[in-house]
Parts: C-alpha cells; structure tokens; sequence
C-alpha cells in the first residue's frame, strides 16, 4: 500500500531535524505571544509562502494537505468572532453577539492556528523518521530505548492500514451491522490493537535479542551533523521574523495593535 | 531472578508507543469530525473533544506502570504531527502537557488504581492541561461568561465519557484477549510453586 | 567435549496457569551440534529454546529456577513471524541495528552489511523496504542480522511456519551453509528439509518431559508413530496420509455460479478477470498462481468485497438479489484472528444465528454439534484470540459455514497449520463438497491440489488464464485403509 508520496528532496530536507524542530518550536511560542493582528497576518503569509516553495511536493497534493488547515482557520475565528465579548456592537442576532474586539479576535485565533498548523506541516513534511530520530539521538541525547521503539512503531504503520482494510472486509463478510460511532471504533479497534500489541512485544524481545541494551555506548550507521542549510534555516527564520514584525508595526493593515 | 531494570522496559515503551501511534491515526481522523461538528456551532465539537485524551488512558488501563500515560500521550501527538495534523506543531506540545496532567492523577492515586473513577479523573486532568494551552492560544477567558460555561462543560463531559467510560470498556475487552498477560506479574504462588 | 548449553533441573511455570511446564527438565547440548527440538504444540519446545538463549528471564518475565544453567555469550535467535523481529524500515538499516548495539564502527558497516547479505544469498541493494521482500526473503534477512552478532549459537524458533514451500527451501539451504561449525539449535513442525542437517533430536511429550533423545535418524525411525500423531510434516507424511485417506464420490450436481467477462476493481483498475466459468455443486476447485497475481482478488470479488461488473450469476439468480451474500457464501480469511466477532468461542459460533433470529433452542442444538464436529468442546468459554493456532483456524471456518453456505470461499486455510489440523480440515471441507458445496480455496500446496481438487483456476496477472478439470487421482488403497 502506497501512502507515502514521493517528493522533490528540498534544502529544508538537508537541514539537521533536531535544528529544525527547535527552530520550530521556538516559532511557535513567539507565534503565541504575537498579539497584534499585523504581524500575525506577515509571519502567517511568509510562512504559508515557505509552505508553498520550499516543501517540494506537487501543487495538488500542497492543496489537500492545506484544505484542513483552512477549515480549523473558518471555525476557529467564527466561534470567536460570535461568542467574544466586547464593547463595540456591530451585529446582534439572539445569543450571536458580534463586537469590533471579538471580530479581529477571531481573525487574529484563525491566523495564529493557520501559522501553528503550518510550522508543523513544514516539519513534517520535509523530515524523515530515520534521520530525525537519528538526529535526536545524537544532538538532543534522545534514549535509544526511545528512538528505536517509535522507528519500530512507524514501521507498523502501512501494515496496520493494511489490517484495517482486511477488518473491514471481515466485517462485512460476517454481517457485522454497521451503527454507531463509538461501537464501530471498538469494533475496529480490538483485532487492530491487540495484534499490533502482541507484535510489538515479540519485536521488543528481538531487539534484544540482537544484543539492544537501551542505553549506553553504541555507534551509528547514520552520523546527522550540520552544514551551511543548517545556517541558512536560522537566517532565513530570524529574518522572517524581523520582517513581519517591523512591517507590522509601520505598515499596519488594520489599526488595532493588540487584540486582547 | 535477574535484577530489574529500572523505569520502563524495551517491551513497555514499544508496546505504549505502537497503541500511540494507533490512536494518533484515530486522533487526526477525528480532526475533520472535530471540525465538521465544530461549524454546527454551540461548542458541539468541544462533546467529542476527549478522544484526544484516549491514549493515556487506555496505555495506562494496559500496562499500569508510572510514565506511559506521558509517553503514550506525547508519543499519539507526535504520530499525529508526523501524519500531517491540521494543527501541526501544537498538537505536541497540546501532547505534552495532557499527557503530564492524566499522568499526575494516577501518580496522586500512587499507580494502583485502575478503575473508572481514577481514569475519569485523569481524563479530567488532561482536559485542565488541554484548557491551559487554550487559554492562552484561543483567548478563550474572553468568551461571553454563558458560552464559556457551555464550552467547558461539554468539553469536559465529552472527556470523561470517552477518555474515561469508554476507555475503560476497551480496555477490558482488551484484557479478554489475553494481550496484557506479560504485564500481569506473577504472584507469589507462582514461585512458591516452583519449590513445590 | 565441550558444552555450549548445560540445563540441570529446570523448573519453570507461566503466572497464572495451572502446574508447571518443567518439572526438573536437564539437558545440555555440545559445541557444534545440530539438535532439533520436537514435540506437540504447548509442550514448551519454544520457552526452552528462550531459556537457553536468556530471553527468559532478560527479557520476558517467567517465575522460573535451575540447579544449573549455562548460556552461551554469543548467540542469534531467528523467530517464527517475519513481520515481528524488524524494527528499521530498510534491509542495511535492519543490519546496522545489529552492528550498532555491537559498537561496530561506523565505516566498517557498508562492506560488512554487503558481506552479510552475500552470506545468506540475497541478492539485493543494500537500501531496499523490507515491505517489499518475501517471507522467505525476510527470514534471511533476519539470519543476516542475527549473523552481524557473530554468534557461536543459532537458535532457530519455526523460522519457516508462516513460508510457502519455495521460502522454506531457501531459508533451510542458507542455515545448512552458515551453521557449519556453529551450534544450531531448532524448534520447527515442518522437518522434511531438517532432517538430513541435524545430528541429534530431541523428543518431547505433551507434560513437557523428554520422551525421547538420540541420534537423529533413530529417533526418527523408532518414534515415527509418535511424531505423526503429533501433526508433525515429516517426510513422506502425504503417503501415509493416503494410505488412511478414504474413496471419495466425485459426482457433480446442479449449476452454483456463473461468471462471464466478471471484473473485479481496485479503485479504477480492473485488478482480475474471468473471462468465462460456470461451476456446479461438488467441485473443489483449487485457485492457483504466483504471489500477487491476483488469487485473493478474485475471492474477495466474488464475496463483492471490492467492485465488480460483468456477469455473475450465484445459484440461478442475479448475484445482487442475493443479498445478504454471507447466508450464501462463507468466506474465510488467511488469519482468523481478523473474522472474530465474539468474546468467546461459543459466542463466535452462535453470532451469524442470532443474526439471522433462529430460534435459541435451535441454535443451542448446532452449536453443541459444531463444537463436537470441530473438536472445540473444552475450549468453548475461552476468548477465540486465546486459542490454539490450530484451534483458531478451525473455530474460523466453523463460525464461517455455520449457517448452510453453498459456496466456501478460502484464503491458504491451511497456511501455518500443523499436519493434523490440515488434515482435519480438508476432511472436513470434502465432507461439505460430497454434500454438495463448492468449495474454491486458493493453496499454494501442490500436494492438496494433487489429491483433493477436482479441478484447477490458474490467474496470471490479474485474469484466469487456464482452467482445467483434474484426473482424480484415488488414494492408494491399503488393507483396512478405506474405511473411516
């Protein structure tokens, strides 16, 4: 079963996946404690840009993946845009209660979470499991006990897909009726997990077997280092910052500077 | 008896992470619901909100050792994270911290119960730590104070209905099928035996 | 000589269970020895063979004690499931996993991977998916990655239970090339390709006591009866089978199925094709054909699992008035485990009645009469997942043709399965074909094509190239062999 789509290996590709995961995190909290509209629509457009560019996928594809993110973006402003309180009434229809302050509020959540969902596509669009759990091996000391047991994990992946497939089948063959929400993810869930669960016990006692002790010395098939992408990505995200917080702040689009 | 080795074993975080990685798929499957549910309006969505705490508990309900419930939870956001989630980056940091509340309610009950209150309540943790993060993300203290009501509580009655009940019911059924034996340790009998 | 393994009154018990699966077993095994272990299912060959590695206590937990206990220091253990001993997604990564927990450097891994691969004849790019090898190819995989250990001792857990005839040989003809000087110490049923490599057998009961321990050809000659009722696949077990097997009545009746210019899809491909066929009462028709070409397709086409268009006719009348098709056609998957329903084995065998609202009294009746058919009366409260591989796989067809099916559909029923229980079944499947089912199974075992189809569906990518009807070929009829 195919569910890995091939793709155009991009410079983001090249860069270490610990960097690039701090990097990204770091993002993500400024990301949070960007109040001012302004800004948050600069970082949300640049980001969205890199998305575009510098991932390496196909446009169509580019587009399924981005098509939930703009559902999170519509129902997380509209709640807010709705419900918020405030002082200034532009609509008021029943419990609906529409404000000047809940409005760029909403916009304001709907671009933060369009921002947040895209530094995480990003990642995990141009990073590899290997190299990545290699990487936080060697860089952040990550406990191979750790990193083994998920690349093992990821591993199970495109089997268990192939597992639920088959679980439909049975299903169906047995004239399993097919109703309700909770009773069918039980109905799935059971054959799925227990098998999934009894192979990764047997693939836990093979890796020990091979003489995996967890801890302590080891070498490393792949040795993850830096190299100059590995400078260019922290440019490129200080500069990206610097930029959309000083348009921001002198080319505003809208006049409030701060929204809560 | 060879020495034990301390905290969790090989076998323990592997079988933790697989059942993670298991509900990370559920988890962003569940995100287009979420979102579905979510354009009805009246914080409906937030009902169904508590299938993100799922994994710690049912982790927890198998294994029943201190730390999977914060690895089954970190490790479910990052499987979902590495799928493409239409949250991205924060769902593993959202992750994190539920993952650390649920663990914190079964470390108070001392990792020795395992019954339907304690997983409610842990379910009920994950929901205060999910809270947090939202507090600060969606300005949700801002909310009119009747729609904020609404919002907490369907959130956290939809938490302890599937992270808490339902949880609890699968892992029993779980149980039946024999997966859990090697963390059921022997009793004394056991080895009593062996001398018999 | 010297020992390589010394076990001096082991006593070992699982939680929970009754008794103990060792009482005071000793054994011990010299350097070099080829030694096979024998013995029926659950006597504990396997929890021996993993405490001899150490694998109990290091790594499962057994309550378990010894006088004496003298492991090797530098062992490999090759397992039964190839998807379960892999923990990398790339051939040379698996192997470096090994090297790497050996602190092998770095730069010696490329040449050492490649040497490795040679050694046990895959001839494949180092960075190749393990998804895309063969089962047979990944148990050499496995024993190339448990070679980077550089391992005195081999223990080898039924490395080809789950492999078709072809994966067999190969794994078998590598383990005979790198056990030269080592000790090799193996569990496994199917012992045709064993035989000639080891020197000593060792012979178990079903309490998990030594029947019997000798020199392998002895042991062999001299406890043959043993080892049949044992369901072991020994050579020449299909003879003896004939010789025992009874005249079968190979009369044909009315019109079952009619297929014509019949597609099966994958999404939007036509992934198999049926030019022309009809199929009467009474046929046994074995679906044959390369991994991949198309075999299970076409069964989960007929069940209309995937999309189909064409002709397709089941017992006179159009194959989408006949639904619901499973009160038709029984279908049974390669693992059972994916078909349970139910908590317990009863349950199992009642869900498809009570599906269809017969009434208690009856469903009682049958479940009582399957339960004995299918020898499953002691098991009938227990959790079909904790059964038996043997017992699980007949739970799977019994809940399966429960309700009168005229049409059995089966995916390799017999794959994995020791002789008995293959021998049960098939017995069992002739038996609904005399009554007048058609039964279709896809097998890649030339001898149950040989002795039990009446006729033969060849698919070659993706469309039934050739079908033939078989000479029936009698059984060799000996003095009181026929009757049953």
């Amino acid at each position: 079963m195919k569910w890995e789509v091939r793709c155009r290996e991009t410079w983001l590709h090249e860069t270490n996946p610990s960097l690039k995961l701090i990097v990204l995190v770091v993002l993500f909290f400024a990301v949070l404690f960007i109040h001012n509209p302004n800004v948050l629509i600069n970082v949300s457009l640049a980001l969205f840009v890199l998305f575009c560019f510098g991932t390496g996928y196909p446009a169509n594809v580019l587009f399924w993946l981005f098509l939930p993110f703009f559902l999170v973006f519509v129902s997380t402003a509209s709640s807010m845009m709705m419900f918020g309180e405030g002082t200034t009434t532009w609509v008021r229809w029943g419990l609906i209660h529409v404000t000047a302050e809940s409005f760029w509020r909403g916009v304001h959540i709907g671009f933060r979470a369009l921002a947040l969902g895209l530094l995480g596509l990003i990642f995990s669009l141009t990073t590899r499991p290997v190299p990545l759990f290699y990487s936080l091996m060697q860089q952040l000391k990550l406990k191979p006990k750790y990193a083994y047991s998920f690349l093992a994990a990821v591993r199970l992946l495109p089997m268990m897909l192939e597992e639920f497939q088959t679980v439909r089948y049975a299903l169906t063959v047995r004239g399993v009726p097919n109703k309700g929400v909770l009773s069918k993810v039980k109905r799935y869930a059971i054959p799925l997990l227990s098998q999934s669960i009894r192979r990764a016990q047997r693939i836990a006692v093979a890796m020990e077997a091979k003489q995996f002790s967890g801890s302590g010395q080891r070498t490393f098939y792949y040795e993850i280092g830096f190299g100059k992408y590995d400078i260019w990505l922290v440019a490129l995200f200080a500069a990206l910052m610097f930029v959309a917080y000083y348009m921001g702040v002198h080319y505003p689009y809208i006049s409030i500077r701060d929204v809560r | 008896m060879e020495a034990k080795t301390k905290g969790l074993k090989l076998a323990d975080i592997l079988t933790t992470i697989v059942i993670a990685i298991v509900f990370g798929i559920i988890y962003k499957l569940w995100g287009p619901l979420y979102s579905a549910v979510g354009a009805v309006g009246f914080h409906l969505d937030q009902l169904i909100y508590g299938m993100w705490f799922i994994a710690s508990s049912l982790a927890y309900l198998l294994i029943r050792k201190p730390g999977v419930a914060l690895l089954a939870e970190t490790a479910a956001s990052a499987g979902e994270l590495i799928t493409g989630s239409q949250w991205g980056l924060e769902v593993l940091i959202y992750g994190v911290v539920q993952g650390l509340f649920a663990e914190l309610v079964f470390a108070v009950f001392r990792y020795r119960r395992f019954d339907v209150f304690v997983v409610s309540l842990s379910a009920v943790g994950a929901t205060i730590g999910s809270l947090i993060m939202d507090f600060y993300k969606g300005y949700i203290g801002s909310l009119a104070p009747w729609n904020l009501a609404l919002f907490l509580l369907a959130r956290f009655i939809g938490a302890i209905l599937i992270s808490g009940v339902f949880a609890v019911s699968l892992a029993k059924a779980l149980e039946k099928t024999g997966v859990t034996q090697m963390w059921r340790t022997a009793s004394k009998d056991d080895y009593d035996a062996l001398n018999r | 000589m010297k020992q390589a393994i010394v076990i001096d009154r082991l006593r070992l018990k699982f939680p929970g269970s009754d008794g103990l699966l060792f009482r005071d077993l000793s054994l011990s095994i010299a350097e070099g020895e080829k030694v096979l272990l024998l013995g029926p299912s659950g006597c504990g060959k396997s929890t021996l063979l993993q405490v001899m590695a150490g694998i109990i206590p290091h790594s499962i937990d057994a309550p378990m004690k010894a006088e004496r206990l003298e492991r090797p220091e530098r062992w490999g253990y090759v397992f039964q499931d190839p998807d379960a001993q892999f923990c990398m997604p790339y051939a040379d990564e698996e192997i470096a996993f090994a090297l790497e927990n050996r602190s092998v450097p770095r730069r010696e891994m490329p040449a050492r991977i490649r040497a490795l691969l040679d050694q046990v004849g895959l001839e494949i790019a180092p960075h190749t998916d393990i998804h895309t090898l063969s089962g047979g190819m990944k148990q050499r995989l496995a024993l190339a990655s448990v070679l980077a250990l550089e391992p005195d001792v081999l223990f080898l857990d039924e490395p080809t239970a789950l492999l078709d005839e072809e994966g067999t040989k190969a794994v078998w003809q590598t383990v005979k090339q790198v056990g030269r000087g080592k000790t090799v110490i193996i569990v496994e049923h199917k012992i045709d390709h064993v035989l000639d490599f080891v020197d000593r057998i060792v012979l178990f009961g079903r309490d998990g006591r030594i029947i019997a321990d000798g020199e392998a050809k002895a042991v062999f000659s001299d406890y043959k009866d043993v080892i049949a009722a044992e369901g072991i696949w020994y050579p020449g077990v299909w003879d003896d089978y004939d010789r025992t097997a009874r005249r079968r009545n190979r009369h044909q009746g009315e019109e079952l199925l009619r297929l014509s210019h019949f597609r099966g899809f994958r999404g939007r491909e036509a992934k198999i094709y049926v030019p022309k066929a009809t199929v009467h009462a009474g046929e046994w028709i074995a679906v044959t054909g390369k991994n991949g070409a198309g075999k299970s397709t076409l069964l989960q086409a007929l069940m209309q699992l995937i999309r189909t268009d064409g002709e397709y006719m089941l017992l006179g009348a159009d194959i989408k008035r006949q639904h619901p098709l499973y009160r038709h056609i029984a279908f049974v998957f390669q693992n059972p485990e994916w078909q349970f329903v139910a908590h317990s084995v009863r349950e199992e065998l009642a869900y498809s009645l009570r599906l269809e609202g017969r009434p208690e009294a009856e469903i009682e009746e049958t479940i009582a009469c399957l339960l004995r058919e299918f020898d499953l009366v002691e098991q009938q409260d227990q959790h079909p997942y904790q059964l038996s591989i043997g017992q699980k796989r007949r739970l799977s067809v019994a809940a399966s043709i429960v309700a009168g099916q005229r049409l059995f559909l089966l995916d390799e029923p017999t794959f994995g399965q020791d002789a008995k229980n293959t021998f049960a079944l098939l017995e069992m499947l002739e038996a609904h074909r005399e009554q007048g089912a058609v039964i279709m199974m896809v097998t890649h075992d030339e001898q149950i094509v040989r002795r039990f189809a009446t006729r033969q569906w060849v698919i070659e990518d993706g469309a039934l190239v050739r079908d033939e009807q078989l000479e029936i070929r009698e059984p060799v009829l000996t003095e009181g062999g026929a009757g049953q």
